[in-house]
C-alpha cells in the first residue's frame, strides 16, 4: 500500500509543471477516480484544508496519505510528491548555472502559460465536483469568487469566512 | 567564506512562515536580495522563472535552487526542509484534529463551507489568470483546449502536454509575454 502511495505521488511529482495547482486535477483522477483512496467530498475537504494552511496546495496529497495510512502514509506521500521534483530541480539548477539565457527557455515558458491556466480551470471543476451540492454551497463559492475578484481581501480570510458560514448553515 | 547552514535554514524557515498570509514571493525577494544579498534582482527573477518552469511548487523549487547554489546538495536539502517543515507540521496537526473530530457535526459543516470557499478561490484564480489574455484569441483558445482536455475529456496531464505544448510553442513563439 505504501509502495503504491509512493509510486502514484512520485509520478505526480514530476508532472507538476507550472507549480502545484496544475497537478490537482491529475491528483483527483489518480486518488479518487482510479485508486478510490478517498471520496470526491473528502478530496475537496483536504484541498480546502491545504489551501488554509501555508505551503503548497499539493500538500492535499499529504492529507490523502494520512487518510490512507496515517502519519507514515503522509510522510511517504510528502517525500514522493516533492523528492523527485526537487532532485530534478537541483540537477537542472546546476546545468542552468552553466548555460545561461537560452532562447528555448523563453519560448517554452510562453507555450506552457495557456496550458497551465487551462489546468487551473480544470482544477476548479474537479474540486467543485466534491464540494458543491446544496444551493448554499454554490452561494458560498459564488460569494468567495466575487469577493476575491473585486477586493484585496486575503484569500485565507475568505476560506475561513466560508467555514464559519458552513458551520452555521450546513449542519 | 561560504554561507552558513544555520543562515540558510533560518532564512527559508522565515520565508515559509510568512506564507500564512500570502505574499510569500515578495518576502522571499526581500530576504534573499535585499536582506541577505545572496542574489541580485536579475538573479532572483532568473531563478524564479526556472523554478516556475520545472515541476514542483515554485517556492520549494526556489529554495532548492538557492540552497544548492549556496552550499551544494546539503544546502538544497536544508533550504527545502526549512521551507516545508512548518507547513507540513501544521497540516498534520489540523489533520489529526479533523480525524479525531469526525463526529463533531459543526466541524464537518465548517469543512464543507471551506471546501465550497476553495471552489470560489480556484475560480477567481482561473478568471484572474485568464483575464489579462482577454484580447488574445490564440492564447484563449489554448486555455480552453487545455481546460476541456483535462476537465471534460479527462485526458491525463502528460498527454495534454504532449498534444498542446508543441503547437503552443509554434503559435506563441514571436510574442512578448
Amino acid at each position: 500500500m505504501l509502495l503504491r502511495l509512493g509510486t502514484v505521488f512520485a509520478i505526480l511529482s514530476l508532472l507538476g509543471f507550472g507549480g502545484g495547482r496544475a497537478i490537482i486535477p491529475q491528483m483527483y483522477r489518480d486518488t479518487v477516480v482510479q485508486q478510490h483512496w478517498v471520496t470526491a467530498a473528502e478530496f475537496s475537504r483536504y484541498f480546502a484544508i491545504s489551501k488554509l494552511a501555508p505551503g503548497p496546495t499539493t500538500l492535499t496529497g499529504a492529507l490523502i496519505g494520512f487518510a490512507v495510512a496515517g502519519i507514515t502514509g503522509s510522510l511517504v506521500a510528502t517525500l514522493a510528491l516533492y523528492g523527485p521534483s526537487s532532485a530534478l530541480c537541483y540537477g537542472m539548477g546546476r546545468i542552468w548555472d552553466r548555460f545561461q539565457g537560452h532562447p528555448l527557455r523563453d519560448g517554452f515558458a510562453k507555450a506552457m502559460g495557456p496550458v497551465i491556466i487551462g489546468l487551473v480551470w480544470a482544477g476548479a471543476a474537479a474540486i467543485a465536483e466534491g464540494a458543491l451540492d446544496l444551493p448554499f454551497t454554490y452561494a458560498i463559492a459564488g460569494a468567495v469568487t466575487i469577493v476575491l475578484l473585486t477586493t484585496k481581501v486575503n484569500p485565507i480570510v475568505t476560506i475561513l469566512a466560508a467555514g464559519v458560514a458552513g458551520a452555521a448553515f450546513l449542519r | 567564506m561560504p554561507v552558513s547552514y544555520a543562515a540558510i535554514a533560518a532564512t527559508f524557515a522565515r520565508i515559509a512562515s510568512s506564507s500564512f498570509g500570502g505574499g510569500t514571493l515578495a518576502l522571499a525577494r526581500r530576504e534573499l536580495v535585499t536582506h541577505r544579498g545572496w542574489l541580485t534582482d536579475d538573479g532572483f527573477i532568473e531563478i524564479l522563472s526556472l523554478a516556475q518552469v520545472l515541476p514542483g511548487p515554485n517556492l520549494t523549487n526556489l529554495a532548492v535552487l538557492v540552497g544548492g547554489r549556496l552550499r551544494g546538495p546539503a544546502g538544497a536539502a536544508l533550504a527545502f526542509g526549512a521551507m516545508m517543515a512548518p507547513a507540513y507540521l501544521l497540516l498534520m496537526a489540523i489533520a489529526a484534529t479533523v480525524v479525531a473530530g469526525a463526529r463533531l457535526p459543526w466541524l464537518t459543516a465548517a469543512l464543507r463551507g471551506c471546501a465550497a470557499g476553495a471552489v470560489g478561490l480556484s475560480l477567481a484564480n482561473a478568471i484572474e489568470l485568464t483575464f489579462r489574455f482577454r484580447r488574445d484569441l490564440v492564447v484563449l483558445a489554448f486555455i480552453a483546449l487545455s481546460a476541456l482536455a483535462v476537465g471534460v475529456a479527462h485526458l491525463s496531464l502528460p498527454v495534454v502536454l504532449v498534444i498542446l505544448v508543441p503547437p503552443a510553442y509554434v503559435a506563441l513563439r514571436g510574442r512578448r509575454r
